[in-house]
């Protein structure tokens, strides 16, 4: 359903990812794990057009080409970012961010249902929806940018750390929700410091070693694999 | 004193309105836009034309002014500002260069109008019959003015708040980048929005040559006391707008009335100075940022 190939991205002149390729099916988790300033969330941004990449890249979703498009087309092709630090707008209401979510001319067929459905999803939400999202916690915030990305009607969703300054609880509800999205039938993209969480869900995953995928496996065998074990599960 | 009061509250509405397209094209399209009073003078000789050359009322003149100064000044964004846009690399630098470039073009648009029209004022007499209100008369265009004037800010507030399309608008406002995330493409916003607050203004420049004269320099003024109304409400806010410019219209007919009217230039530094030293973010502005 995503195909990303031969992505490559340089900040200057130092190169933060190179030649990068990678696949999500519908229905799909699929993690990235690396260590910090690997460039996860590099990759993320250039996938949804948020960044200017080197030329030769190819981004598909299912027969369009996402490659040269800006990044408010990509949300209207059915790719949906959750970047790192939100990316909300935090000087408005929990409702005007969900309204906005559905910005996107294909999110508009059905946008009553799918409220109820990110309301259903995050009940807090409901609660809180003319609260300015400024003022809430950052847990809540999470919620609202998870809720503003699904109201868009994404084929595939891209996380960055979606469970970053969130409580062990909280991120575990996190994950159950994660889950239930998925089963929706949504491709998910996770980038997460959390890797046992995330493997634990997660189909297949990549590693990201300084902007280079070194390795690609199911989720089960790389929990598995001593490097991984000792570089991302602290064993 | 009512009359004073009323006069300041129908000034005051007209400032607000005003600060409303400038706080608009600040907010959105990150242009302080020292023309801005420039466009209110064209539009008010424009409305004195229709109304000496083909005897059209300054109201239904609203309805020609309007979309010209909309794709006007949609044209002045395209051509002279989004090459701005274009290399600015921070909002911050955007904000310097419009501040340079809009100044120029003020004195390309005043020079315009001075080899059209000369340094002469110019008034008209639309439906000047008196109307007694409150024990008090005030003349009828006036308070027709008064009318239009809450008539469209209220549906531009209406607008922003309760609309998809207006709540894009503050989210460009809020967040730029992450309004790319939402479909909203931000350039095109940013035009759009840049030539809304151009036919806000041009649309507050026909209701004041109802009851105003005015000549070809006049437009500075404008700026001035739009800029003053959006930094004491607080930038980007337009309920600040409101209380700010009413305040300050008030606080000018008062002392026209019961001082000197040569001091109410005075008056408005004098309260805009009282008003940043207590809320240096403005009346409803928040202190970071
Ligand atoms: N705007 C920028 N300018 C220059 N270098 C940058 C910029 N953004 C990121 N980099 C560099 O690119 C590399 C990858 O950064 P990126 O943010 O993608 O890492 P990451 O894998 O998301 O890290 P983290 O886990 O800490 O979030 C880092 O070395 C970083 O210093
Ligand atoms: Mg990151």
């Amino acid at each position: 359903m995503l195909e990303v190939d031969s992505l490559s991205l340089a900040y200057g002149l130092h190169r933060a990812l190179d030649k990068v390729a990678l696949t999500v099916g519908s229905g799909e988790i699929v993690c990235i794990l690396g260590a910090n300033g690997a460039g996860k969330s590099s990759l993320l941004k250039a996938i949804a057009g948020l960044l200017p990449s080197l030329p030769g890249k190819r981004v598909m979703l299912g027969d369009r080409d996402l490659s040269r498009l800006p990044a408010h087309r990509i949300v209207e092709c059915g790719l949906a970012l959750v970047p790192e630090g939100r990316g909300i707008f935090g000087e408005l209401t929990v409702a005007e961010n969900l309204l906005l979510g559905a910005n996107p001319k294909r999110a508009r067929d059905g946008e009553a249902a799918r409220r109820e459905e990110v309301l259903t999803l995050f009940p807090r939400l409901r609660e809180r929806l003319h609260q300015t999202v400024r003022t809430m916690s950052g847990g809540e915030q999470q919620m609202v940018a998870i809720g503003r990305a699904l109201m868009s009607r994404p084929d595939v969703l891209l996380l960055d750390e979606p469970s970053l300054g969130l409580s062990p609880a909280m991120v575990h509800e996190l994950f159950a929700t994660l889950q239930r999205v998925r089963e929706a039938g949504l491709g998910l993209l996770l980038v997460e410091q959390n890797a046992s969480e995330s493997l634990r869900i997660a189909d297949r995953g990549y590693v990201l070693e300084n902007g280079v995928i070194i390795d690609h496996d199911t989720a089960n065998n790389l929990k598995r694999k001593p490097a991984v074990q000792r570089a991302y599960l602290g064993g | 004193m009512t009359n004073a009061i009323l006069t300041g509250l129908m000034l005051g509405g007209m400032y607000a309105l005003i600060a409303m397209g400038l706080t608009l094209q600040y907010g959105v399209a990150r242009i302080m836009n020292l023309s801005y009073g420039e466009v209110l003078i064209a539009a008010a000789f424009g409305a004195q034309g229709l109304f000496t050359g083909w005897a059209l009322s300054p109201f239904a003149g609203l309805a020609f002014v309007i979309p010209v100064a909309f794709l006007l000044n949609l044209a002045i964004y395209r051509v002279l500002l989004s090459p701005l846009v274009r290399r600015a690399r921070t909002r911050d630098a955007l904000e310097v260069d419009s501040i340079l470039a809009t100044f120029g073009l003020a004195f390309i648009l005043q020079g315009i109008m001075l080899s059209m029209f000369g340094g002469a004022y110019y008034s008209y007499s639309y439906l000047a019959s008196p109307v007694h209100l409150f024990g008090e008369t005030i003349a009828a265009n006036r308070l027709a003015a008064l009318a239009v004037c809450i008539l469209l800010g209220g549906s531009l507030y209406l607008a922003l708040t309760q609309t998809r399309g207006g709540t894009a608008i503050r989210a460009v406002a809020v967040d730029p980048a992450a309004a790319q995330l939402v479909a909203i493409d931000v350039a095109r916003t940013a035009a759009f929005t840049f030539a809304l607050g151009g036919a806000l203004v041009a649309s507050a420049g026909v209701l004041i040559s109802t009851f105003l004269t005015f000549s070809a320099t006049s437009g500075v003024v404008f700026t001035m006391k739009a800029l003053i109304v959006v930094v004491m409400g607080g930038v980007g806010n337009m309920l600040g707008c409101l209380v700010a410019g009413l305040l300050l219209g008030v606080s000018e007919a008062l002392v026209a009335s019961l001082i000197d009217p040569g001091l109410t230039l005075a008056v408005n530094f004098a309260l805009f100075l009282v008003v940043l030293l207590v809320k240096p973010a403005g009346l409803f502005g928040r202190a970071s940022r």
